[in-house]
């Protein structure tokens, strides 16, 4: 039996990836007992008994090392931990920085190097898509408010107002831009970007890099039906050759270690990148459900073993999300506000 | 040569295993549809239809032509290349 703890349980409306990845786990060839991580005690994978044994509140990763360091050594004494794969952005950088120290605890991770983890800023995607051969829609990055006024007159709208790293608005207009550059500036600071919108195929392609330039299998798919928050709620399998040799450019070039995301829209005969994610995103079950466990074979490389690597799969395959309640007692809540664990 | 990838179903159901989209086609569509994947040519399609239903020539080539132009607007044909 494997100990693993996964991050990212918040299964909301704009969902963590943690309960799709534990699924995975659970489907998997690896017995598993998983220990999921919080940082809200309303969490709804909180609550998941059937898929999380255990769980602890953390720390908010804003609070520092130290704090987070202690509270992952504790887990461990209690658990027994010999893994964790963490699911959010905001956590990532902390696991980087602490993942020798974990493994010399006999806590395995598997993920980027900080090098690697940076790629992800909007301004380094010009140069991550022409190292991989692919185009990213006409870009600005500005830094004062005269720059974003001469951008704005360079781009055709509507044009995407975007942070280096979170948050993506949509404007139509130079003064619905102009708002939202001031909005992103208040909340993320400089520089913000400024980028054409592309109309085509929005495509998504999942995978984990070995780290040495080759993968544990890729997945692409388009997604059908998004949110009000751009998130998928249906998809379908693709089998874009094209897109798929970037992505194992991707992993080649940059010999990317663990999970990542591809963001891209497709348009005729051309790829364009919009994001990096450097982590699974949330409808990573997709690639479960069609036979290629991208979590297990990540559990499988964090602890030292040879994880599968062909990715096949059939174009055509439907990913649904649905929404879905339970009732359960309020004890699991006491735990989790009075103990923080359950 | 998108044509040759397409998935098309008996009941009209066509799926695009590249770009994940998918169309649904009526009798004459689905018709066009096999023959263009059969590689016959649009002239070729047109005396397939005049064999198979009772249209006259001229609505056989108007079908033909209209789905052909779907077909374009949707990036699925190019004469020149399928």
């Amino acid at each position: 039996m494997i100990k693993v703890a996964v991050s990212g349980i918040n299964a909301v409306d704009n969902p963590g990836p943690g309960i799709g990845i534990i699924k995975g786990l659970r489907e998997g060839s690896l017995s598993v007992s998983v220990v999921g991580l919080a940082y809200d005690a309303m969490e709804p994978g909180v609550y998941l008994e059937q898929l999380i044994e255990r769980a602890y509140l953390m720390p908010y990763p804003s609070e520092g090392e130290a704090p987070f360091l202690n509270r992952l050594l504790y887990i461990r004494e209690k658990e027994d931990l010999e893994a964790i794969i963490p699911a959010l952005d905001a956590e990532l950088p902390l696991f980087i920085d602490l993942q020798e120290r974990l493994s010399a605890y006999g806590i395995k991770t598997f993920l980027p190097s900080k090098e690697q983890f940076r790629l992800r800023a909007k301004d380094r995607l010009p140069a991550v898509a022409e190292t991989i051969g692919i185009k990213i829609p006409a870009t600005l990055v500005v830094t004062s408010y005269e720059e974003f006024s001469r951008a704005l007159s360079q781009l055709k709208f509507p044009v995407m107002v975007k942070g280096l790293f979170y948050k993506a608005l949509k404007a139509h207009t130079p003064a619905e831009a102009e708002q939202y550059f001031h909005s992103i500036l208040a909340e993320w600071g400089f520089p913000v970007i400024l980028q054409e919108v592309v109309a085509g195929e929005e495509m998504n392609v999942v995978g984990v890099g070995d780290g040495e330039g080759g993968h544990f299998g890729l997945v692409t798919i388009k997604k059908l039906w998004i949110t009000s928050l751009g998130k998928i709620w249906t998809g379908v399998t693709v089998t874009h050759q094209r897109l798929l040799s970037a992505a194992e450019e991707f992993v080649r070039a940059f010999r990317w270690r663990g999970a990542f995301e591809l963001e891209t829209i497709v348009k005729d005969e051309e790829i364009y990148l919009i994001e990096i994610n450097p982590r699974f995103p949330a409808w990573i079950y997709f690639a479960v459900g069609v036979g290629v466990n991208l979590p297990e074979r990540l559990l499988k490389a964090a602890l030292g073993e040879e994880p599968e690597r062909e990715s096949h799969y059939e174009a055509g395959k439907l990913y649904i999300r649905f929404t879905d309640d339970f009732v359960t007692d309020i004890q699991i809540f006491q735990h989790m506000v009075t103990r923080g664990e359950r | 040569m998108k044509i040759s990838r397409l998935a098309i179903s008996d009941e009209g159901f066509v799926f695009d295993p590249e770009t994940g989209n998918s169309y649904t086609v009526n009798e004459t569509g689905l018709f066009i549809l096999q023959k263009l994947k059969e590689g016959l040519s649009p002239t070729a399609i047109v005396e397939a239809i005049l064999e198979e239903y009772e249209v006259s020539p001229e609505e056989a080539e108007r079908d033909v032509e209209e789905f052909l132009e779907g077909l374009r607007r949707f990036g699925l044909w190019r004469e020149s290349h399928d």
